[in-house]
């Protein structure tokens, strides 16, 4: 499996949810099912708000301190995303199954405790996003994300957009970016030793993969030329997926 | 969490009606299965069962662990069925329903007990090195008849599993990763199938195959009938509290292992295909370690 294959997604896959999406990229599967305003637990009641909860099933085992961690960075990231003050007292509930994710052939993996990275953040992340679209759940701005590691190659430092798992494991550090459709940092988490210029490096590689813009000139979609493929246009793929939808549900119109 | 809505009692009645009137609300016969989909993924031991709205997803994996203390020459096999909110959001992770310890104690049945998997193969020192199996059963949506479906992925995937290859040489253990050998597959016995019977009626005298989830929601009882393509039969579960006849029930058994045979011809043919798309340039014999027997 190669990991530079181009993103695939389709909205609506599960019969019973509010709404879901299968994303695949990069080697990982993902799907999500939301459901959502529904009536929340007394313990996750909030009076003025909408809980938002997530939860992370990893393929095989049963998920750990690492998932948990992955939960409350999905959680806090889209809770800003949900307008879940126009649902007060109930609960946004968005599932996240991992299928398919890429495997180390040169290591043997322990399977029984799953351990996810941050590698698998921004499938997750787009997966999320599309499926909180398709329950039509109220939101401010759609979000993309994107994971870059600095891994030291022949003495330099080299950036990797969306990272397999091998370099995950040789490299000095992890960065996991979220950008919102307006443009705005939404999440920032890296892992392991890094500078601050690196950082302000990685910031400005995730910012032009997550916002990359098709200019829009007179209703021709331009793509800018200086700006050729180095990774994939993941808001404009965001768009163009929400579009088929869209276009395939009203057909009868 | 919100509890499951339950079908009106004008909805149930047009259920029942109609199966008086031999009729189902999709169109189909009573002993009729709905379109069954079995595709596998990338990696080994992935299995995506879709058998009308239900959609199973079974994952097979194995490590290398220490062996229980009292059967010092077995591996260890696991069967993970979880149903998460992904289902229904009436699910709650961590507190298993009624649903999931029936799901999970017949697929036990079905598929440990029934010894499908030879678990003396999984032995690699005596009382110190073994293969742990574990298969995790994801539901990724109930349209009813989750039984059939989960059963079928969890077989389907053991049969598509590779385990790494490994070797003993002056007592050195070696596992070999993906990259140094062809990962090889279980030594796998037999292929049990459930088929399950819904039987509706006050003496529970009509009875429908693999019924939908509004259908169980009204049936009066269940038979879950194991059984693999020779016609053995590795447990059957009678469920619900009316009884019903001893005849109807042989006469179940029997179509069950018309059910079985197809199913088996089924998988035995994804198997292969799958096989197929894998074996790029007919590389694969040349790969493999094990000879033939």
């Amino acid at each position: 499996m190669t990991a530079t294959t181009a993103p695939e997604a389709a909205l609506g896959v599960l019969p019973r949810a509010d709404g879901s999406a299968r994303y695949s990229h990069a080697g990982y599967t993902v799907t999500a099912s939301v459901n959502g305003p529904i009536e929340a637990q007394r313990r996750d009641e909030h009076p003025y708000e909408a809980h938002v909860d997530v939860i992370v099933r990893p393929a095989a085992g049963v998920g750990g301190t690492r998932e948990r961690h992955l939960e409350s960075l999905l959680q806090s990231s889209l809770s800003q995303l949900i307008l879940v003050k126009n649902f007060p007292r109930c609960l946004i509930q968005i599932v996240l199954q991992i299928e398919d994710s890429p495997e180390n052939d040169y290591a043997n993996t322990k399977l029984v405790q799953a351990s996810l990275n941050f590698g698998i953040m921004p499938a997750l992340f787009q997966t999320s996003v599309l499926a909180l679209l398709s329950a039509a759940v109220p939101m401010r701005a759609t979000a993309t994300a994107t994971a870059v590691a600095i891994v030291l190659q022949d003495g330099t430092r080299k950036k990797v957009i969306d990272p397999s798992p091998r370099e995950i494991e040789a490299a000095k550090s992890v960065h996991v970016l979220a950008f919102t459709s307006r443009d705005e940092l939404l999440l920032a988490e890296s892992e392991g030793d890094f500078t601050v210029r690196e950082w302000d490096e990685v910031c400005e590689i995730a910012e032009r993969v997550c916002c990359r813009s098709t200019v829009t000139k007179e209703g021709i979609e331009m793509m800018l030329d200086d700006e050729v493929a180095d990774g994939p246009d993941t808001r404009h793929f965001l768009r163009s997926a929400v579009e088929d939808k869209v276009a395939a549900d009203l057909h009868w119109k | 969490m919100p509890r499951e809505a339950e079908p009106s009692l004008s909805e149930k009645q047009f259920v029942l009606q109609a199966l008086q009137e031999n009729l189902r609300l999709d169109g189909r016969e009573f002993d009729q299965y709905r379109p069954l989909e079995l595709t596998f993924g990338d990696q080994y031991g992935v299995a995506d069962v879709t058998l009308g709205k239900t959609r199973v997803l079974a994952k097979a994996s194995a490590e290398v662990t220490v062996p229980y203390a009292d059967r010092p020459l077995d591996g260890i096999f696991t069967i993970a069925t979880e149903l998460s909110p992904m289902t229904a959001p009436s699910f709650e992770v961590n507190r298993p329903t009624e649903t999931e310890v029936l799901l999970s104690r017949l697929l036990e049945k079905t598929i440990r007990r029934s010894g499908a998997l030879d678990t003396e193969s999984l032995c690699l020192v005596a009382g110190q090195k073994c293969w742990s199996v574990r298969v995790d059963v994801h539901v990724l949506s109930h349209g009813g008849n989750l039984i059939d479906a989960a059963c079928l992925a969890v077989v389907a995937s053991l049969r598509h599993f590779r385990k790494p290859d490994t070797s003993i040489e002056g007592g050195v253990l070696t596992v070999y990763t993906p990259a140094e050998r062809e990962p090889v597959p279980l030594s796998w016995l037999h292929s049990p199938f459930c088929v399950t019977w819904s039987f509706f009626g006050e003496e529970g005298e009509i009875a429908v195959l693999d019924a939908t989830w509004l259908e169980e929601q009204v049936r009066v009882a269940s038979c879950t009938i194991s059984l693999n393509r020779h016609g053995e039969i590795c447990q059957i579960a009678k469920l619900g509290g009316t009884p019903v006849e001893a005849v109807a029930l042989l006469q179940c058994t029997s179509v069950a292992l018309t059910k079985a045979k197809e199913f088996s011809a089924l998988v035995d043919r994804k198997l292969a295909e799958d096989l197929k798309r894998r074996d790029k340039g007919g590389l694969m014999a040349e790969l493999k370690a094990e000879n033939d027997r």
